[in-house]
């Protein structure tokens, strides 16, 4: 087997940077392998996926030594578009990389640029379409396009100039977890019929592990590479599966929900009774908001239809729901941003007030930093509010003092998602809203964001996350709300909601039934 | 969620083009304010999605911006009747070329018309196109850090609010700007070789456009050089302007996209 991808002796330092992004990192991937870049946020991922192509460091500028040889072309000799008929590249906001309006010309603009041939092009332009699943989409405008479905056109658009090898950096960070499993099925169709080779980064452990056949490990810009077992393993991190598996000692260690069956029906306790459904009982609870007959619309299109929700005080409540379902919407109209078009929406018994009632962190958290410092951006709300009060305790809460003199734009942006969370729960508003509050989170920093949300829910408060990620929803959430077509579909405490679902139902509930949602919680039941 | 009506895109060149030299020869104010209400006429029934409706009010807004200023402009000199009309004329002359750029910006896709650039414009072209998206989308940005804003409680208003407005908007414009860069090159813009993937149809839609906007250009240029009609109103002492019918009816050819437009399903 040759190499598709080679790294030796690869240093390479940003412009600004005080210590190398990736140090020495020698690596080989071999054609046809499933590879996935694993680690924490800020080791050196991103710098390593993109210098597969060259982006680093001939867009970057910096310090680079060493090789990168992609197909056996060295990435220094040959500028990124010279290896565009070999080597794709699909970025982390697929939205940015759009060069075209229609989908469908998207998908041919890397073949244009190569010259293939018009008849080629078509036919090419086809399949891909169908491998994608686009056919539909094929005359829309890709602005009008959910994120799922634009995921799915960056990585079309990337695979139509028939390049050997695709990287993409966190690929379904914005997708359902169904979208999520349609796109490493479809990736994982390119490895095994067409013999592509597949690099990607990813934090959602949980959705990929099972799919790859190698993982390259980084720790601060060092990498290590073999089994994802091995690689996973020894992270210290890993999908919920794994996580038990350390707690109780299994050897070796589960990866995937299959695995992690068989081993528990080989061991002492393959049986466990449903548990007691937590965070039952929050009817007694005083009513935080309240939506009823609730419709929204966005221009023509009606998002949400005769919904009716209450929040409880002290309640912390997921919103799931494919990929354009109303989500987003509904937390927009709680804060006080989107005017319903039908209905009512009361937030302490009033029309919620923007910062004041409801405070929302909206997906683009970036449209919100605008300060010099991490301590500033926090500052900036209290000054809004009229307070000279301390940004210690909300930079605490977040478990980010140790960024306070950092600037924003220098952080990753799992760190800037929690700067931007800081800076919006520092209104101090009884409900907080968060939209997809774990994009690009590394598990140390979910872990804070997690934290964080409990502490939030107390007496008199409330926060409601919409979120594709069903491990937060099972280690965070004391209820869930299921969205479909505008509609409330399931609402409950996230034992039996979550399940009774096949799409949203989380590991620990796949290895041990209804009711079981997370590993600390069978952990303790099995000790 | 509408789709853009495909009609090829020299038409909207041939249109914009003609328009603006209409605007360009004539200050008189019923053929200008016409051409506005043509203006309008073919973006509302052209336009594709919010973004560019943001866009077209904001060149709306730079139109009148305009011609209040150049009106101003006559409070620096002597004031008079004869001097504020035709500073007001000419101003309007100016807002009319934006308006109808503005259109011409919002309803074509500028990366769909560097794919028709020849090979050897193909650069100036993609620069030229990079510069004409920077509108919608810097207008598309401000609206959402307003919004986010807002919702941490901060009120974008005011010459102190600025830098919460503008930081995350450029921040984010540059960014994606350089990933565009990036994705481009990635997918080998420039690597020297180009084939064009289904060429647009040159449509009778975009034969009626491009003829109508070339009549009505040609008989304002035969007006301008024959001097059959008056172009420029007289201002000192101010009359009436003298709008000749035909010359009307040549604005209103400019109007054909609009009811192409609206022919259509």
């Amino acid at each position: 087997m040759s190499d598709a991808l080679r790294f030796d002796g690869v240093t390479f330092t940003y412009p600004e940077g005080v210590r190398p992004a990736i140090d020495a990192v020698d690596l080989a991937i071999g054609e046809g392998s499933f590879a996935l870049a694993v680690g924490p946020t800020g080791s050196g991922k991103s710098t390593l996926l993109r210098a597969a192509n060259g982006l680093v460091p001939q867009f970057t500028g910096g310090t680079f030594a060493g090789r990168v040889s992609v197909d056996g072309r060295d990435t220094l000799a040959h500028a990124p578009r010279r290896l565009a008929d070999v080597v794709a590249f699909v970025p982390q906001d697929p939205a940015a990389s759009f060069v075209l309006d229609r989908v469908e010309d998207e998908l041919a603009y890397g073949m244009e640029n190569l010259g293939v041939d018009p008849s080629h092009m078509r036919r090419r332009v086809e399949e891909t379409l169908d491998l994608l699943d686009l056919a539909d989409l094929r005359d829309r405008s890709v602005r009008t396009l959910s994120g799922g479905e634009r995921q799915r056109v960056a990585i079309a658009a990337a695979l139509t100039a028939g390049p050997r090898i695709l990287v993409l950096d966190e690929p379904t960070s914005q997708l359902d977890p169904q979208g999520a499993e349609d796109v490493m099925a479809a990736l994982q169709r390119l490895v095994h019929d067409h013999g592509m080779t597949v690099l990607l980064a990813e934090h959602r452990l949980e959705r990929v592990a099972g799919w790859v056949d190698v993982a390259i490990g980084f720790d601060r810009g060092r990498v290590r590479s073999g089994t994802p077992a091995d690689v996973i393993g020894q992270l210290g991190a890993g999908p919920p599966v794994t996580r038990l598996g350390r707690m109780l000692g299994w050897d070796p260690l589960p990866l995937t929900v299959r695995a992690a069956r068989a081993l528990a029906a080989t061991g002492a306790h393959p049986m466990l009774p449903p548990p007691d459904p937590a965070g039952k009982g929050h009817a007694h609870r005083s009513v935080l908001a309240e939506v009823r007959g609730l419709r929204a619309t966005y221009g023509e299109t009606t998002v949400l239809r005769e919904l009716d929700l209450d929040l409880h005080e002290g309640e912390i409540l997921a919103v799931m729901g494919r990929n354009g379902a109303g989500k987003s919407t509904l937390l927009r109209v709680l804060a006080g941003i989107h005017e319903p078009a039908g209905g009512h929406v009361r937030v302490r018994g009033t029309r919620p007030r923007p910062g004041v009632d409801t405070a929302l962190c909206p997906q683009e958290a970036d449209a919100l930093l605008f300060n010099d410092s991490v301590e500033q951006e926090v500052r900036a709300t209290l000054v809004a509010r009229g307070e000279a009060g301390d940004t210690g305790p909300w930079l605490a809460a977040l478990g980010i003092a140790d960024l306070a003199a950092r600037h924003p734009r220098d952080l990753s942006a799992g760190q800037r998602l929690l700067v931007a969370t800081a800076a919006v729960a520092a209104t101090d508003a009884p409900l907080l809203a968060l939209d997809e509050p774990t994009r690009g989170l590394d598990p140390t920093s979910k872990e804070r964001l997690i934290g964080f949300l409990r502490g939030h829910a107390t007496e008199g408060r409330a926060a409601i996350v919409a979120t594709h990620d069903v491990e937060l929803a099972a280690a965070v959430a004391t209820r869930v709300v299921i969205l479909a077509g505008g509609e409330v579909i399931a609402d409950g405490d996230p034992g039996s909601v979550l399940g009774d679902s096949r799409v949203f139902a989380p590991q620990m509930t796949r290895v041990f039934g209804p009711g079981w949602l997370t590993p600390e919680q069978v952990a303790e039941a099995l000790t | 969620m509408m789709d853009r009506p495909s009609i090829h895109p020299v038409a909207w060149i041939v249109w914009a083009t003609s328009a603006g030299f209409v605007a360009f020869v004539t200050t008189d104010p019923v053929y200008l304010l016409l051409l506005w209400g043509v203006s309008w006429f073919v973006y509302a029934s052209h336009r594709v999605d919010p973004e560019h409706a943001r866009s077209f009010r904001l060149f709306l807004t730079g139109a009148v911006i305009a011609v209040a200023l150049r009106t101003a402009l006559v409070f620096f000199g002597t004031v008079s009747v004869a001097n504020t009309s035709f500073s007001f004329l000419e101003g309007l002359r100016l807002g009319t070329i934006l308006v109808i750029f503005g259109t011409f910006n919002a309803i074509t896709d500028p990366f769909g018309l560097v794919r028709m650039a020849p090979r050897h414009f193909h650069e100036p072209a993609l620069a030229a196109a990079l510069a004409l998206s920077i509108a919608p989308r810097t207008v598309a940005g401000v609206g959402r850090v307003r919004e986010a804003q807002r919702m941490r409680g901060i009120r974008v208003r005011g010459a102190r609010a600025l830098p919460a407005l503008a930081v995350p908007v450029l921040e984010r414009g540059m960014e994606e700007a350089h990933t565009l860069a990036e994705s481009m090159d990635a997918r080998g813009h420039g690597a020297g070789r180009r084939s064009r993937y289904r060429p647009q149809a040159w449509t009778g839609a975009a034969l009626l456009i491009a003829v109508g906007g070339v009549g009505a250009a040609a008989i304002f240029l035969a007006a301008s050089v024959g001097g059959w009609a008056v172009l420029h109103p007289q201002t000192s002492p101010i009359v009436w302007p003298q709008t000749a019918p035909l010359l009307l009816g040549a604005t209103a050819l400019l109007a054909v996209p609009g009811l192409v437009g609206l022919a259509e399903p």
